[in-house]
């Protein structure tokens, strides 16, 4: 399983390249160096960031405890696979080998076995049910409604774009936080950002914080994908689903849309900036300033979590 | 025109020496187990590794947030 870290050499696409995994917005100064810490000690593989690798044949690193319990699930029942296709192969393999047509001439006449049969329906019975226990386990976990979450953000699915909106900490007077999300055009991403993956605006939402995620379109089905928090919830016209996510550390995290709806469906991006919430400096930084619309609501939000996680 | 089969020597013994359903389903299951048990261990191995990174990122030692 790659994790996600640093190049071990210096970025040759120039020092832009290596912001994946700096806490920045889509309104952070692109010219401001920025540096990756490197575990290449502990890690086998090197990415760039919690996005596809070319060729990749595994998932995605969990960045979310529901992403690593669907990693470990299906780690539970890739041993039953291996378990079954090398016994298999091993009976299929031996009976060519013992009753191949030159060697064994004449071949047996077992009509039926009954120990044999009541055997080989019991046993391969069993397995399902130790898939199961794990399965259910993880399912009805992923079920849990969150109680209180810190921020919810409704994702409203267009043709061919998102809008986020934060309503949480608006003061009577302001209206929601709202943004349009658009993936940036095949033939205009910055060096280093990866093509048909980034969007102009990035949905900014703190760390290891309990997320509630409400999707709906606002025309044609959608659905809202992230493969690193675990994350795939349909948008369906005339209905709002819920997903909670809890996101267990910083970096930028990539989605795309899972329900085909048009022409441009292949363009429509969902990538997500996950931060520390109580760094004012941060906030300031990765919203254009203090003043900002977005770093008032994130810093209105931040006093919200700090005093919750006091009370705590 | 009949096709006569000889019984041959070869095949004379390859019927004397059935091959046993009971070892054969016995060693298949046992190299299953081998080979499930190792990828048991690497699912093992990358779940310490992903305990460790997270380990260190609590504690401070490793971090992910660009330097400035």
């Amino acid at each position: 399983m790659p994790f996600l870290v640093g190049p071990t050499q210096p970025a040759p696409l120039g020092q832009e390249q290596v912001s994946r995994f700096s806490l920045s917005g889509a309104e952070q100064s692109k010219n401001e160096p920025n540096q990756m810490i490197v575990l290449e000690w502990l890690f086998l593989t090197i990415a760039p960031c919690d996005a596809a690798e070319p060729w990749q044949l595994g998932s995605q690193d969990a960045a979310t405890p529901m992403m690593q319990g669907i990693m470990d699930l299906h780690h539970d029942i890739f041993f039953f696979l291996i378990l079954i296709l090398v016994f298999v192969s091993r009976m299929l393999v031996r009976a060519l080998w013992h009753f191949h047509y030159q060697t064994n001439p004449i071949p047996q006449r077992i009509v039926h076995g009954t120990t044999i049969e009541i055997l080989w329906t019991i046993f391969p019975s069993i397995i399902p049910m130790f898939i199961a226990i794990p399965s259910f386990a993880l399912l009805y976990s992923m079920d849990e409604v969150v109680v209180d979450p810190a921020i919810t953000i409704k994702a409203i699915g267009h043709q061919w774009y998102w809008t986020y909106e934060y309503s949480d900490y608006n003061s009577s007077d302001e209206q929601s936080l709202t943004f349009d999300s658009y993936t940036i055009p095949e033939d205009d991403p910055e060096l280093g950002q990866s093509r048909l993956l980034e969007v102009d605006n990035r949905v900014v939402v703190p760390a290891k914080t309990n997320l509630r995620i409400i999707v709906t379109p606002a025309d044609v089905p959608h659905s809202w994908a992230v493969p690193s928090s675990g994350v795939k919830c349909d948008a369906v016209p005339g209905r709002s689903n819920q997903t909670s996510i809890s996101v267990q550390r910083e970096g930028v995290y990539y989605g795309q849309c899972s329900e085909i709806r048009g022409t441009n469906h292949a363009s429509t991006r969902a990538p997500g900036n996950i931060g520390r919430l109580l760094s004012p400096l941060w906030l300031s930084r990765t919203t254009r300033g203090a003043s900002h619309p977005r770093s008032k609501l994130l810093q209105r939000a931040a006093g919200a979590v700090g005093s919750r996680g006091a009370r705590q | 025109m009949a096709v006569h089969k000889m019984i041959t020597p070869k095949a004379v013994q390859a019927t004397l020496n059935t091959p046993s359903v009971v070892k054969e389903i016995f060693i298949g299951i046992t190299l299953g187990t081998i080979a499930g048990g190792m990828w048991k261990m690497h699912h093992w191995n990358e779940q310490r590794k992903a305990r460790t990174f997270y380990d260190m990122l609590e504690k401070g030692e490793i971090s992910i947030v660009a330097e400035e």
